[in-house]
């Protein structure tokens, strides 16, 4: 029972992770009908300029400053520079594209993720970065029930996971940002006519949903101790089906499906192997998407005629 | 095909209609698109359908051609019901379509366009196309003759023009020409047109108007038009159906439903003279804008 | 075409092109569809030749190149690019016909080579399977056409961006199970070793140059067939399914019949490939069949142009040549590099006046940076140009090279690539403003990262990606293919 426990929480954290990158990948599905296979790699960045800012201030085990303050510059330079990466990218390289073939956009993202895939193996190397998490914040700090201990690195992304999504949740339901994605969203160019600043909104999107993937990587660099380059491609793709499992564009859907993802992941390699971890994972997809394309929480797009 | 020279008029008991829609209903959610509608056509009529933008009336097209699935009610063609059948079977069965919203194949030539729609009477497989057996040689020759054919229908507009040129380099009345053409190909009993003269300019509305009947005479088809202009609906029709809300309010001769009380409602209670006069028809402007009409 | 000239047009249509008229517009298409300046010219050259001799002439080329004293190395560059060629030829009717954008199409080629290597080597028993070629082969590339059909089975509910994900996940799949999770029957890491060679009927194919004349062979093959087919019935509802789905369906189309012949069709041509690429490698293991070498295939067919059969194969040739074979060698290289900035630059850049004015000012800019990148520290500007010979001569004074140059050179090509995307964006004046700094930052990139060959792969694989990008933005339709339209629905 303790292990199932504990299998459930490691399981419901890096669910928070998945959940987080299937925001991203959810909103600019929303907005632009685009599969941004880039969005993954976002989120290798952000670990990169995690691990760049711990080495900044010292290195793990000889920090200058305090933790806190460290943890939270870590946050908001992975938002901010992979927030800027992602409405680059828009501008680049999908805005030309807004009105091609629909196949067009696609290859584009795939040569973009290739691009920051391969950028940062030069950039920074093929060695694994290791943040040494434990030299800074040490796993026994966390609670204890029982025999299912959660670390305060669990503690703190599930934490900041349920605002960050709650806060995301108001974005888009009360403000006035969020009304102009939501009407983007649904007719581009009626939300033109009506004086919504389509580009600006786009980039906002961009902006917030690969801000959510730098820290998203941040964390997995807390979490996982380890960073490379192609980490991002798997947890894009996992990313990729709890959005789909929770019904992409919708975003309650993207954080349940995640928390799926993460807990059926987690449970597969508690239980059975961690060999068969992915190809269950796209068993899981394949059968979502035959079962019940829209998904959990999708609702059916009407075809228009 | 039945008699061809059967007289147009109101559909009797006991005959058995080429295309009927029994209490046919459809829902999208909340939304009533089609209600308990009926609808008996015969071989060789040619029906209008009229009806403000968002009456259901394209959404009638796209349950027949099987793209929808009605919620209630059923599609009878020629005796068998066709409801849940997949668009390309019902269009084998004879049923072909043009869209309002104009869908060719635009990168494909407009010989090309044409030559698709034959995949359904054709039966030669890859291989026997890659080694050129007799059915493909076979196959393909009588395609060629049945495009020229076709094209040649439309006489100048479409007949001689550059056959080779993407679809997508025709004007806007060429598209609509190319789009009735390549539901021709599909060798249809019943056709569905949708605005066929939307976008065009009196002659070329005029010219449609005796398009839509010569198919009939000449190839013996039986038609379904849906059409905001009314000279063209004037001009053609054996029958008239309004819709209003996805519920059919009025039926029967053009000068009868042109002046029912409820198609005027309808038309925002305009008076009905100047309804058939005006060469725009009921929907103005509109017409053209009107694509997000389901 | 003959009728045209005998019939006029209608009489509302005065004679002659006009705005909104279908003429006008055809020409107007036609126009934008060639290369700019001389190369659009020797476009229209070629094209002036049929499609079969143009096909015949290439074959020819293919056939003599061996005679002209090649080397090894370029025979095997050579077999490379073939099999590549036969690979964008295959997808090319996936995704360039079809419009199905598959991204396990990496796998089927796998499959042909495991296939080809299980039963034609001791993988699978102590005395092993050793199936003659003209036996295994056909039934490998049956039996990938049967993994297609099973892999496009999603494709009959999905389209789109949903199947691609499916098929993403089905390369990677592939990838695990011969890497792990089969390891013991397909050899894990290592792969399988000892394949035979091509043999039967008491023929055994062992020099590189009798598998270069195979892969020719296998190549115009394939074009030959490709070619019947695009034209035939099938090839015709493949394209029109690209257009459009929902009226192909209501043209009597069987969609999603078709869509599994698209599948089982690439899945056969990559088959092929997988067979010969096994005999000829000798082993083969699961990282020749990775998502790098996936998007090296997409980046092949983009380039030479989707929808194709002489794009894709040109695509190939093109990418693989100059990636493989000239970027090996640093002085070709070099030539080629400059070369290619210089031609960019003439073709591009009119009138004379502005040109020289791009060129002058980067000379100029090159000199102040310099100057201030020397005032700030002598190593800043004491590392030695890679190139030699007059580029070096041309080239010293104004280059910074710094002492430690593989940090500053990395950066400076990433940084490159993003301003030559950017480049292809913005027009006019800001474009040739931008120019400026461009063109130096590719002296400086070139001059820098030369020496550093360990990262040459990486280059090569981001050179790569911005060929995906930049074609997708600024010729969608790549090098041969024909301008595609797509009304938005």
């Amino acid at each position: 029972m303790s292990f199932f426990l504990q299998e459930l929480v490691n399981g419901v954290t890096t669910g928070a992770l998945y959940a987080l990158i299937a925001l991203g990948f959810s909103m600019v599905y929303g907005v632009l009908k685009l599969l941004n296979f880039a969005h993954g790699d976002l989120y290798m960045v952000g670990g990169y300029i995690g691990f760049f800012i711990i080495r900044w201030f010292g290195g793990a085990a000889k920090l200058f400053i305090p933790v806190p303050l460290l943890v939270t510059i870590m946050f908001v330079a992975a938002a901010v520079v992979v927030g800027g990466l992602g409405v680059a990218m828009e501008r680049f390289a999908y805005r030309p594209l807004r009105n091609a073939p629909r196949i067009a956009p696609l290859i584009t993202a795939i040569g973009i993720s290739f691009f920051l895939e391969n950028a940062a193996l030069l950039l920074f190397g093929a060695q694994y970065r290791v943040y040494n998490t434990p030299d800074f914040i040490s796993y026994s700090s966390g609670i204890q029930i029982g025999s299912v201990s959660i670390d305060s690195v669990q503690i703190m992304v599930l934490v900041m996971g349920l605002f960050i999504m709650i806060g995301l949740q108001q974005l888009i339901n009360r403000t006035k940002l969020g009304k102009q994605m939501r009407a983007v969203a649904a007719d581009r160019e009626a939300a033109e006519m009506f004086g919504i600043n389509v580009n600006f909104t786009i980039a906002a999107v961009f902006f917030l949903g690969s801000a959510l993937a730098g820290v998203a990587g941040v964390m997995a660099g807390l979490l996982f101790n380890t960073v490379y380059n192609t980490i991002g491609f798997l947890a894009g793709l996992k990313a990729f089906t709890a959005a789909v499992v929770g019904g992409i564009g919708s975003i309650p859907g993207a954080m349940l499906g995640g928390l799926m993802i993460g807990i059926a992941e987690s449970f597969i390699t508690g239980y059975i192997s961690s060999i068969y971890v992915d190809l269950i994972v796209f068993g899981i997809l394949i059968v979502v998407m035959l079962v019940r394309p829209t998904g959990l929480l999708g609702r059916a797009q009407l075809q228009k005629v | 095909m039945t008699a061809p020279s059967q007289p147009a008029s109101p559909p009797q008991e006991g005959q058995q209609p080429l295309l009927a829609l029994d209490k046919l209903s459809l829902g999208f959610g909340g939304l009533r698109a089609l209600a308990d509608l009926d609808l008996q056509v015969r071989d060789r009529e040619i029906v209008s359908m009229i009806g403000p933008n968002g009456a259901g009336k394209s959404t009638v097209f796209n349950v027949i051609t099987g793209i929808y699935r009605p919620t209630a009610g059923d599609v009878r063609f020629a005796g068998g019901s066709i409801v849940g059948r997949p668009p390309h079977i019902i269009a084998r069965h004879g049923i072909a379509r043009t869209f309002q919203s104009l869908r060719l194949f635009m990168n494909m030539s407009v010989l090309e366009n044409v030559l698709a729609a034959t995949y359904g009477s054709t039966r030669a497989s890859p291989v026997e196309s890659v080694l050129r057996l007799p059915r493909h040689r076979r196959e393909e020759r009588q395609n060629r003759v049945l495009a020229h054919d076709i094209l040649a229908f439309f006489g100048q507009r479409l007949a001689g023009y550059r056959w080779d040129q993407p679809a997508y380099s025709l004007s806007y009345a060429n598209r609509r020409r190319l789009e009735i053409a390549r539901a021709l190909a599909t060798k249809p009993k019943l056709l569905l047109l949708d605005e066929p003269a939307a976008g065009m300019n009196p002659t070329e509305t005029h010219e449609i108007t005796e398009l839509i009947g010569r198919l009939r005479d000449e190839l013996d088809l039986t038609i379904l038009v849906i059409e905001h202009d009314m000279h063209v609906v004037a001009g053609c029709s054996d029958r008239v159906l309004a819709l209003d809300h996805g519920v059919k309010i009025a039926e029967g001769g053009f000068d009868t439903v042109a002046s029912h009380p409820a198609v005027v409602e309808a038309y925002l209670g305009r008076d009905p003279e100047a309804l058939a006069a005006e060469p725009g028809g009921p929907g103005g402007s509109p017409t053209q804008g009107g694509t997000k009409d389901r | 075409m003959s009728q045209l000239a005998t019939d006029e047009p209608a009489p509302v249509a005065p004679a002659g092109p006009q705005v909104g008229a279908d003429e006008w517009v055809a020409r107007q298409a036609q126009r934008r569809e060639y290369l700019p300046s001389w190369l659009g010219g020797t476009e229209r050259l070629v094209e002036k030749v049929g499609w079969w001799p143009r096909l015949g002439l290439a074959a020819a080329a293919g056939l003599v190149l061996p005679l002209l004293h090649v080397g090894q190395f370029q025979l095997q560059v050579g077999i490379d690019s073939l099999v590549l060629a036969l690979l964008a030829l295959g997808l090319n009717v996936t995704v360039g016909w079809a419009g199905l954008l598959d991204l396990g199409y990496v796998a089927f080629f796998g499959f042909g080579a495991y296939g080809f290597a299980l039963v034609s080597s001791d993988q699978l028993s102590a005395q092993g399977v050793h199936w003659p070629a003209y036996f295994s082969i056909p039934v490998v590339v049956v039996a990938t056409g049967l993994l297609g059909l099973l892999v496009g089975l999603p494709s009959r509910r999905l389209s789109g961006d949903y199947l691609a994900i499916i098929t993403l996940f089905f390369g990677e799949a592939f990838y695990e199970i011969t890497n792990t999770v089969a390891s013991s029957k397909l050899g894990g890491e290592d792969g399988i070793v000892g394949i035979d060679p091509i043999r039967g009927f008491g023929v055994q194919l062992l020099s590189t140059e009798q598998y270069y004349y195979l892969m020719v062979i296998f190549v115009v093959g394939a074009m030959i067939v490709l070619r019947l087919l695009e034209f035939s019935r099938t090839g015709r509802s493949w394209r029109a399914i690209r257009d459009d789905p929902l009226a192909a369906s209501a043209m009597t189309i069987s969609v999603d019949k078709v869509k599994l012949m698209a599948f089982a069709f690439g899945a056969m041509v990559a088959g092929l490939a997988g067979t010969e690429f096994a005999a000829q490698q000798v082993s083969i293991a699961p990282t020749d069949f990775t998502t790098q070498y996936l998007i090296m295939i997409y980046a092949c067919l983009i380039l030479g142009g989707a929808g194709s059969i002489g794009g894709a194969v040109a695509g190939a040739l093109v990418l693989n040549v100059v990636l493989d074979g000239i970027l090996r060698n640093p002085t070709y290289t070099g030539y080629l590099f400059y070369g290619l900035i210089v031609i960019a630059l003439l073709v591009k850049l009119r009138p004379w006046r502005r040109l020289a004015l791009v060129a002058g000012s980067t000379i100029v800019f090159g000199y102040a940076l310099h100057a201030i990148a020397a005032a700030i520290s002598h190593s800043w500007v004491s590392g030695s140009l890679q190139s030699g010979g007059w580029i070096a001569s041309a080239l010293r004074g104004w280059v910074i090279v710094p002492a430690s140059a593989t940090g500053p050179g990395d950066w400076g090509f990433v940084l490159l690539i993003c301003m030559l995307i950017a480049l292809a964006q913005v027009h006019g004046r800001t474009r040739t403003l931008l120019l400026v700094p461009t063109i130096y930052l590719a002296a400086f990139t070139w001059e820098t990262l030369l020496g550093t060959p360990t990262n040459a792969s990486i280059t090569r694989y981001i050179i790569i990606a911005v060929v995906l990008i930049v074609m997708m933005i600024a010729r969608p339709q790549g090098l041969l293919g024909t301008r595609r339209v797509e009304v938005p629905t």
